[in-house]
Order: structure tokens, then sequence, then C-alpha cells
């Protein structure tokens, strides 16, 4: 193990001002969400605070994906016609893609492959849910997947100098990449990822999608099935390619987590087939 | 580069010299035919091997691959002239084996082989399989294919 990267990657993980920053109105309205009191009058307000954030959020409620057909003009009319839970997803996607829509070196990801991956990932996590009876939890599936990669971000930079080492760790030690990078760094990309997600202030399951999102049998219990949907949701965008880089299909496909969704081989192909037309409607998210 | 095109999943398109197509591979195959008289080729990436009835006939490869060739055709390709290069189908690096999701890189090639040889299209170049995602530019100038794998590039020249 190199021990001055992973010194390094401990200083970034201590100074939290070196990790990614998300405006706090993201965190106030997740938790808002959760509480079963909170008025619609209470989040609209306090998205409204934020004048750009507004604009971009009115836009994403008239993409064909969240659309419901009738124009939205303001934040009260899109909580009132679209839910609080997909207006709190909305302002996911309208505040991280400055986060995630970079040139991610080291996991030679072009400009926008990864937040293309992310968003992908979303909505075939909240797919997923909602066909597996776990429709209370497809918003949060849908939040995590577009986050559950944010490590890459600040480990990209340490993946590129060690990248070889990582891969002959693969194959010499037969383990996965996201393993290697963790015997080669000291850390792999969903703890740093799970750290950013603790910076942002968000809840504990989006902390545990983003830290297990390559192991969701080791997830808490009570996260094991919404760890479990964005696993499938991520294992099958990387093997359509989508936001697939250097680290390639080095991971992999954990058969519990199948088994927990009661998944049938011919649902998970179904799900696979699907995805083309999925991005087609995300085209004016992207 | 300006004559760059890209290719999504489930797409196909034919193009000319100077175009360079290029297309993102996980356990999809991208299937690259050249007529190189014409310098005209044709770049299909297909998710799965078989249609099941009247589904989208660019994701599967027994529907994309005929499309494909008959485009080119309709440009005055000449059949005879053409050849094709393919790769992708990698695979999850650990899985267990008995999910069809788990094959479906290997059935994708299968299927891919079967199509290029119903036209008798032969296949000059194939990097397939492993583990790896792929980055491939198909340029047109000359038919060549660059493929860039876990850091490392590769060109097939062969036409």
């Amino acid at each position: 193990m190199h021990e001055h990267i992973q010194q390094r990657i401990q200083s970034i993980i201590q100074n939290v001002e070196q990790l990614p920053s998300l405006p706090d109105v993201v965190s106030k309205i997740i938790n808002m969400v959760n509480d079963p009191d909170v008025s619609f009058k209470h989040v609209a307000d306090e998205i409204a605070k934020d004048q750009a954030i507004t604009a971009n959020i009115l836009k994403l409620c008239n993409s064909a994906y969240f659309s419901k057909g009738k124009e939205i003009s303001s934040i009260d009319r899109a909580i009132v016609i679209l839910g609080l839970k997909e207006v709190k997803d909305i302002v996911v996607i309208a505040t991280t893609k400055s986060v995630l829509n970079k040139v991610i070196v080291g996991y030679d990801l072009a400009r926008g492959e990864l937040w293309k991956h992310g968003v992908a990932v979303a909505m075939l996590a909240k797919k997923i849910a909602t066909e597996c009876n776990q429709k209370a939890i497809a918003d949060i599936a849908f939040t995590g997947g577009i986050i559950h990669d944010v490590g890459k971000t600040v480990l990209a930079l340490f993946v590129q100098s060690t990248f070889k080492e990582i891969l002959n760790t693969v194959t010499e030690k037969s383990i996965t990449f996201q393993e290697a990078e963790k015997v080669v760094m000291g850390f792999d990309h969903q703890q740093i990822g799970e750290q950013v997600a603790i910076k942002w202030k968000f809840p504990k399951v989006l902390q545990s999608i983003v830290r297990y999102h390559h192991e969701p049998m080791n997830a808490p219990d009570d996260h094991k099935m919404i760890v479990s949907i964005v696993h499938i949701a991520n294992t099958l965008c990387l093997m359509a390619g989508i936001g697939i880089g250097s680290d390639g299909l080095y991971h992999e496909l954990n058969y519990d987590a199948i088994k927990l969704l009661s998944l049938k081989d011919s649902e998970l192909e179904k799900l696979f087939a699907d995805i083309p037309e999925l991005m087609m409607k995300a085209k004016d998210i992207l | 580069m300006d004559n760059l095109l890209n290719i999504g999943v489930a797409q196909l398109a034919v193009a000319e010299n100077p175009v360079i197509m290029r297309t993102i591979l996980g356990s999809c195959v991208g299937i690259c035919v050249y007529e190189r008289n014409k310098k005209i080729g044709g770049m299909a990436h297909i998710l799965l091997p078989k249609n099941p009835g009247n589904a989208n006939p660019e994701k599967y490869a027994d529907t994309a691959i005929p499309m494909l060739i008959q485009q080119m055709l309709k440009k005055g390709c000449k059949r005879e002239f053409m050849t094709a290069k393919i790769a992708g189908g990698a695979s999850m690096f650990k899985f267990k084996s008995t999910t069809t999701l788990a094959n479906i890189g290997e059935n994708n090639v299968e299927a891919t082989r079967q199509a290029l040889a119903k036209f008798s299209i032969p296949i000059v170049a194939e990097d397939i399989g492993g583990s790896a995602g792929r980055i491939i530019d198909f340029f047109l100038e000359d038919g060549r294919l660059k493929v860039k794998a876990s850091g490392d590039e590769k060109i097939y020249y062969k036409v």
C-alpha cells in the first residue's frame, strides 16, 4: 500500500473543505420530506429562497421524465402536481449536477459520463423499487442512484497515478476493482463517497447506499433492501456501458441482492433491455 | 474532433470518410462494418442477442445487423467489399454463473457472429470478452478501429 497516498486521502477527509460542497437547501429539503408533519408551504418557501435553483427546478419539472403533462410554473404547483418526493429528487438533480458533471481522470470518464451514469442508475433504481413492491422507498433509491459514485470525483487523481497497480492487484488477487482500490490506496471510492454524504448532512440511508453499493450484503440490515436495489441498477447500467470507465466490469454482481429482491432472470433481462428507452426519457435532464 | 459521431446504446448509423464513429461498450457489442471501396462505414451498438418479436430492431444483434447492412447497400456499398470488426461483450468480473444476465456478453458476441455470417461478411478483427469497458473509435478514412480499454489503446488496421 502507498502510505503517502493513504495519508493524503486521510487529510482530505479530515479537512472537509476539500470535499465537494452542496447548497444547504438540499439536506434541508431531504430531511423535510422525511418529516410526516411537514407543510407544503414550508418546503416551497425554502426552495424559493434560492432564485437560481428555482428556475432550474421549474425547467426540470417540465422535462419529459418528470412532467405529468401539465405546465408547471411555480414551486407550489410542482409540489401539488408532482408531490413532495418527486420535487425533492428534482432539487437533488438541479444541485448535484455541478459536482458530478466533470471529467473524471483516472477512471477515464469524459465530461458528462459520470453524470449520465448517476441519472441512469437513479431512474433504473426507482423503476426496480416500484416493480419490486418497494414504492415507498423509490424516491430514496433515485437520490442514492444519483450520488452513489460521488467518491470517484475525489479519488480520481489518486487512481490516475496508481491505475496499473490497482488493475494488477485485481488480476493477481482475483478481487474487484473497488477492493483493489482499498489495497493500493487504503481507501475505496465508496468510503470517500460516504464522507461526502456525511458532509452534505444526508440521512443515514443515503450514506449506506454510497458506502455499500458494491457490497450490498455488508450494509446495515434495515438498509440492505435499498442498497441492493441501487447495486443491481448500477450493475445493469455498467453492463449497458453507461458511465463505464477504466474500472470496467471489474466488479461483482451480488447474487444475494438479486435473491433479496426475488428478481427472476427474465425480470432482470427485461430491466436491462429497457435501459435505452429510459435514457431517451432522460435526454433533457442530462 | 468535428467529425466525431457518437453512437448511443441500441443505436446504429452509417457515415462516410472523414467521420469517426465512437461508442462506449460494456456487455454490449459494437459492430463496425467497412466498405473499403467507397470508404463508407456503419456502426451498430447492440444490447442483447435476439429480438423477441417487434421490439426496437436496433437493440438486438439479429435485427440490427441486417438493418445496418441494408442501409449500407442503399448507399451503394457492395457486399464483396465489406468487412467487419467487432468489440465489447464483456462480463461482470464476479457473478454466479447461473444467472443469464452474467452471460449476456458472450451471447451477444455469438449472435453477432451468426448475423454477420448470414451475409457472408468476414470478421477481420475482434476485441471481445474479459471484464474491461471499451471506448471504440471507428475511422472511416481507412476503416481502422481504435479500442481503448483499461487505460491501454490498441489499433486494428485490417479491413
